[in-house]
Parts: structure tokens; C-alpha cells; sequence
């Protein structure tokens, strides 16, 4: 009985060891933040597409091209396999100049997050937006135009 | 050679026109010296000066009027002087109206007619001789008989024997020719003359006073010879007074020594001076009449490595100010202009080359002004390889219910050859405007690849994809 004591705990001790470890490795991985490289995440681009509009959190009209009648374009894209908050990218090109970078929240386990543009007479042509982590590693890119 | 001056700015053509002119010039003197034509051919030079003075003074009328003058003038010269200007041509073969310098116009075979005259007069044969000088006789000999048979004691005889039909007219010699006989000379009305004189002294009397011939008489009553000129009457009494007379008259070789070299150095000075005219007139032609073009040329890029590409350069063109006499600009080609950028000793990367004289082609006499702008900045650049997704690049309005819903495209992804700079800044190849207008379904079509700047290649060398689009009808609002 004092022998399987013992065991107990050393077992208590092993276990709060190991507690302790992971606790202050999760401190250090949440005062890091960014600095840890998103490409050790195995979260997954799950959908990614350029739309009209969004309802009920889903991508409506999904398309190549879009009037400028519509007014707004936008970049809807899911994510599964999330284990923290994660910050990812959709950076806008318009041909090959960036125009603008939305830094959207990821929280797990999946999430779905958007971005959008508003629609001007000189966003006129060809578009692309780039799915990015916070490494850099696209994980797609999207190509559009914006037409009459 | 010309201090001051850029080396092109006589060209070997303007030196040839002001020598060709000169030449032309100098001509016209040899042959017309001493006439009345030349005269006036120098009178309408003083004119054409004086025009030019007023013109540069602005004096509007009265260069008009001397304009009108020297036009009216020169018309008037070849009308009035017609003859004397065809004496002068016709007499003379192509070789000494072009080149020979004979110190008188015109020869006379001064032996034969000497010795004729003495043969005649010994004979009391009478006789009336015409040795023309300058003027032009055909205004005053009338009825005279075209003869044009070569000068000889014999047949001076037989002109004047006195069965002959025409020995009682005047024979006209010119040169070794006997030109006329039977000839009509104008009488002289001078009351003051010996009664021994009778129609042949007063014929000859009367051509002297109105032309420069000289006149020979041979007395068919007393064999005495008189030779006349000038309305002068001068009293022949051996051959050697008659030769002399004639060698003097004619001018030919007796002329002594210091006459031949005074006639000489007329001629050097007469052409030395036309020379420097003609020059004097190019000059003030061709800086009188320059003008300044300003045109653009293309920039031509030489000696390039061929394992560099140009990517890039500040220009195209450059524009130059050209200056030159104003025929000269105005025919200039523009082949005949270039501007050429040696590109030799050219790095990878920026380089910056000022352009100089050096690097412009310009035509003989034209003169660069200023080059604007004067520095061209060209970059160089490696050619390399790149792999770079396509995209469709549309256009126009699809129709409102139709949504465009994905497109796929063959091959997708293409390699591309062009400078690496140019490679770096670009991550997708576009297509050729596609219409959206006209698409009412799904279908396929082929496009174009519209590769920017031009200087990029596809590497398999074809430039169109296959595009594959899905269309389909928008749902209604609210379902």
C-alpha cells in the first residue's frame, strides 16, 4: 500500500510536472503570438471564394466576374482544424498591385471570415486575392474581374 | 582650314558649285570682253548689288524696281544684242567657247590679204575690203552674197577682177574666211573729201564711222591703197605699214611681248576676281538663307551584348535643332539623320549616356543646334525564364441574369522569356480583352495572350489558351 502510495505520487508529481510545463509552453506560445509560425498550425483552407454578397455566413452568388452594379465584392473563405486564435490574410491585387490586405481572426476549431471591397468606376479589370497565413504560405488565390 | 568654322560646313558639292559658276562666269568674259554685251552685263551686276543693298535695307520699292529693271534687262540684252551674241557663238567651235583663251576674238590671215592688196594694187585693180572687229556688221552691209570660202590671195583676185559680178561690192573676211561679197557699205555724207575719191573711199569711210572694221581700199584709178577706221583715212604706202596696221587691228602675235603678258594677267586678275564674286555670293546665299528645323529622330542603340536585353529607356526620341542654308534643310531625309547610342561598355542595370555630336549623323552642311534632351537613361537587363499563371481579363457587361460562375483555362500556367527586372515585377499573364457581352451560356473559346511590355516571349512560342466557362442563370430575388 505505501509502495502503490509512492507510485501515486510520483505519478501526482509527473502529471503536475507536466502541467506546469504545458501551461507555461501555452504562456509562451500566447505572449509569442504572431511570432510562431503559422505553417506548425494544421488548420486547412476548407473553401474560398469570390462572391456577391454573404448570407446566413455563407458565400451568395459565387462568381469570376462581378458588374460594378453589384457595388461590392467579396472574398469568402472557411477554415477547419483550428486549435487557437490565428490571425490570416487576404491581400487584393489589382493586376499585379497590391491595394489593400485585410488581417482577418481565425478562432477554433473551423471559422469562416470575409473581406470585401467597395466597388469603384476605376477598379475596373482583372483581380486576384491571395489567401495567406501569417508566414506567408498561400494557400490560394482567387482571380476575378471587375467589369462594366 | 576654316578657323571658326565646324568641319562640315563646306561640303565638296559647294566647293564644286562656286568653281562651276566661277568657270561660267569667267566664260562669258573671255567671249564677251570688249563688246557691248558684256558691258551690259556688268552693268546689270551693279544693278543685282544694288538690289541686294535695298533689299537688306529694306527698301521695298525700290528693290521691286530693280527687280523689274534687271528682269526687263536681261530680256532686252539677248534681243538687242542678238547678233553679236550669235557672231560671237557661231564663230567659235564648242572647244573655244569652253576652253581656249584666244587674246582677240577674231584672226585675220594678215599675209594674204597683204599681198593680195599689193597684187591688186599693182594691177589697179580695185577693190574694198571689210576686216570686222567687234561690232556687228549685219545692221549696216546690205545685199552682201554669202561666200564663206577660205582666205587666199587667189581667190581675193578673183573676187575683185572686174568681169567678176560681184567685184564692185566690199568683201567681209573674218578669220581665214571670206564671209560676204558684193556687199552694200552705208556712204559716208562727209563733204570734206578729195575729189580723187570716189564711191569705194566713201563706202569705206562710211562702215568706219559707224562700226570698228577696219576698211581697205585699193584704187582702181591710181592702184593706191588706203586703209580706214574709225572714220580716220590713212594713207597705205608699203606692205609692212599694211601688215602692221592689220596685225594691230586683228591683234594677233605681233602683239609684243608685255601686251600678251598684260593681256595675261588681265584674264588671272578678271578670273580671280570672278572667283572671289561667285564665293561672296555663295556665302551670302547660303548664310542669307539659313534656316532652323527642329526635328525629332529615333534613338538607335548599337553594339549591344547579345546576352543583355534593353528593358528600358528614358526615351525614344530626341530632338534636334538643325541649322543650315535652307535648300540643304529642306532636303534632308530622314534617313540621312540618325542618332546612335553605343551600347558597348553599357552595364546590367542603369545606365546614363549624354548625347554629343559624336553620337549624331548629320547630312554635309547642316549644323547641329541643340539636342533636347541631351541624356538617355537605358537599362539593361539578363534575359530569364518564368513560369506565370494566366488570367482572363474581361470585358464589356454580362447580361444581368447570367452569372459567370468559374472558367477553366488550357494550359493554365504558361513560361514566359523576358528580362529578369522586367520578370520580377510581374506574377500573372493576362489574355487579350475578352467581350462578356455576347456570352448567353457555357462554352469555350480561344483567347490570346497580350504579353506586356512586347519585349516578353513565350517560350513554346504559342500565345493562345483554350478558356472554358460556366454561365448560369441568376436565381430570383428572394428564393
Amino acid at each position: 500500500m505505501k509502495i502503490h502510495l509512492k507510485h501515486e505520487s510520483w505519478r501526482i508529481v509527473l502529471a503536475t510536472i507536466c502541467m506546469i510545463a504545458m501551461g507555461t509552453a501555452v504562456w509562451a506560445q500566447e505572449q509569442s503570438g504572431s511570432s510562431t509560425p503559422a505553417s506548425s498550425t494544421v488548420f486547412r483552407l476548407e473553401q474560398a471564394v469570390m462572391c456577391e454578397d454573404i448570407k446566413d455566413y455563407l458565400p451568395y452568388n459565387a462568381a469570376v466576374v462581378f458588374s460594378m452594379e453589384i457595388g461590392k465584392v467579396y472574398c469568402f473563405t472557411s477554415f477547419s482544424g483550428i486549435t487557437k486564435k490565428i490571425y490570416i490574410f487576404h491581400d487584393w491585387f489589382r493586376q499585379d498591385r497590391l491595394i489593400t490586405t485585410k488581417r482577418l481572426l481565425l478562432q477554433p476549431p473551423e471559422w469562416a471570415t470575409t473581406s470585401s471591397i467597395q466597388l469603384r468606376e476605376a477598379d475596373k479589370g482583372p483581380w486576384r486575392v491571395e489567401v495567406k497565413d501569417e508566414t506567408g504560405k498561400v494557400f490560394q488565390v482567387l482571380r476575378f474581374s471587375i467589369t462594366d | 582650314m576654316l578657323q571658326g568654322l565646324p568641319m562640315n560646313f563646306l561640303r565638296w558639292q559647294d566647293i564644286i558649285d562656286i568653281l562651276v559658276v566661277s568657270y561660267f562666269i569667267f566664260r562669258l568674259y573671255v567671249l564677251f570682253r570688249g563688246t557691248y554685251v558684256f558691258r551690259v552685263i556688268i552693268g546689270i551686276g551693279f544693278l543685282w548689288i544694288f538690289q541686294s543693298i535695298a533689299a537688306y535695307l529694306g527698301l521695298i520699292v525700290t528693290t521691286w524696281a530693280m527687280q523689274g529693271i534687271i528682269a526687263f534687262t536681261a530680256i532686252i540684252i539677248i534681243i538687242v544684242f542678238r547678233n553679236e551674241i550669235k557672231n560671237v557663238l557661231q564663230t567659235k567651235d564648242l572647244t573655244s567657247i569652253l576652253w581656249s583663251v584666244s587674246h582677240k576674238a577674231y584672226q585675220t590671215s594678215v599675209e594674204i590679204i597683204t599681198q593680195s592688196v599689193y597684187e591688186l594694187a599693182n594691177r589697179k585693180i580695185g577693190a574694198l575690203m571689210v576686216i570686222p572687229a567687234k561690232d556687228d556688221l549685219q545692221e549696216v552691209v546690205q545685199s552682201g552674197l554669202q561666200w564663206r570660202g577660205v582666205l587666199s590671195k587667189e581667190m581675193l583676185l578673183s573676187i575683185f577682177w572686174p568681169d567678176n559680178p560681184a567685184h564692185d561690192g566690199a568683201a567681209i573676211i573674218r578669220g581665214d574666211k571670206v564671209m560676204e561679197v558684193g556687199a552694200i557699205l552705208p556712204l559716208s555724207r562727209r563733204t570734206d573729201l578729195p575729189s580723187s575719191y570716189g564711191t569705194r573711199h566713201r563706202a569705206a569711210l562710211g562702215l568706219s564711222e559707224k562700226t570698228d572694221s577696219l576698211v581697205i581700199v585699193v584704187s582702181e584709178e591710181t592702184g593706191h591703197v588706203i586703209a580706214v577706221k574709225h572714220g580716220k583715212i590713212t594713207p597705205i604706202n608699203t606692205n609692212i605699214e599694211l601688215e602692221s596696221l592689220l596685225q594691230r587691228h586683228t591683234g594677233i602675235a605681233v602683239a609684243e611681248k608685255g601686251v600678251k603678258e598684260r593681256q595675261q594677267l588681265q584674264l588671272g586678275l578678271a578670273a580671280l576676281l570672278i572667283f572671289m564674286f561667285v564665293t561672296g555670293i555663295w556665302f551670302s546665299f547660303s548664310k542669307g538663307l539659313e534656316t532652323l528645323i527642329s526635328i525629332d529622330v529615333p534613338v538607335e542603340y548599337m553594339n549591344r551584348n547579345p546576352g543583355t536585353e534593353l528593358l528600358d529607356s528614358s526615351i525614344s526620341t530626341v530632338n534636334l535643332n538643325l541649322s543650315g542654308a535652307g535648300p540643304l534643310i529642306k532636303s534632308i531625309k530622314p534617313d540621312q539623320v540618325k542618332v546612335r547610342i553605343d551600347l558597348a561598355k553599357a552595364v546590367i542595370g542603369l545606365n546614363s549616356f549624354t548625347v554629343t555630336q559624336e553620337n549624331i549623323t548629320l547630312p554635309p552642311g547642316i549644323t547641329l543646334k541643340k539636342v533636347e534632351p541631351n541624356v538617355i537613361d537605358v537599362i539593361l537587363d539578363v534575359p530569364v525564364k518564368k513560369e506565370l499563371p494566366i488570367q482572363v481579363d474581361w470585358t464589356g457587361k454580362l447580361p444581368p441574369r447570367l452569372i459567370l460562375e468559374s472558367i477553366r483555362l488550357e494550359p493554365s500556367r504558361i513560361t514566359v522569356v523576358g528580362g529578369s527586372k522586367i520578370l520580377e515585377r510581374i506574377s500573372t499573364v493576362y489574355t487579350e480583352k475578352v467581350a462578356l457581352d455576347t456570352l448567353k451560356e457555357s462554352g469555350q473559346m480561344v483567347t490570346k495572350l497580350a504579353l506586356t511590355p512586347a519585349s516578353l516571349k513565350v517560350e513554346s512560342g504559342r500565345d493562345k489558351v483554350t478558356l472554358s466557362y460556366r454561365i448560369r442563370k441568376r436565381a430570383p430575388e428572394g428564393s
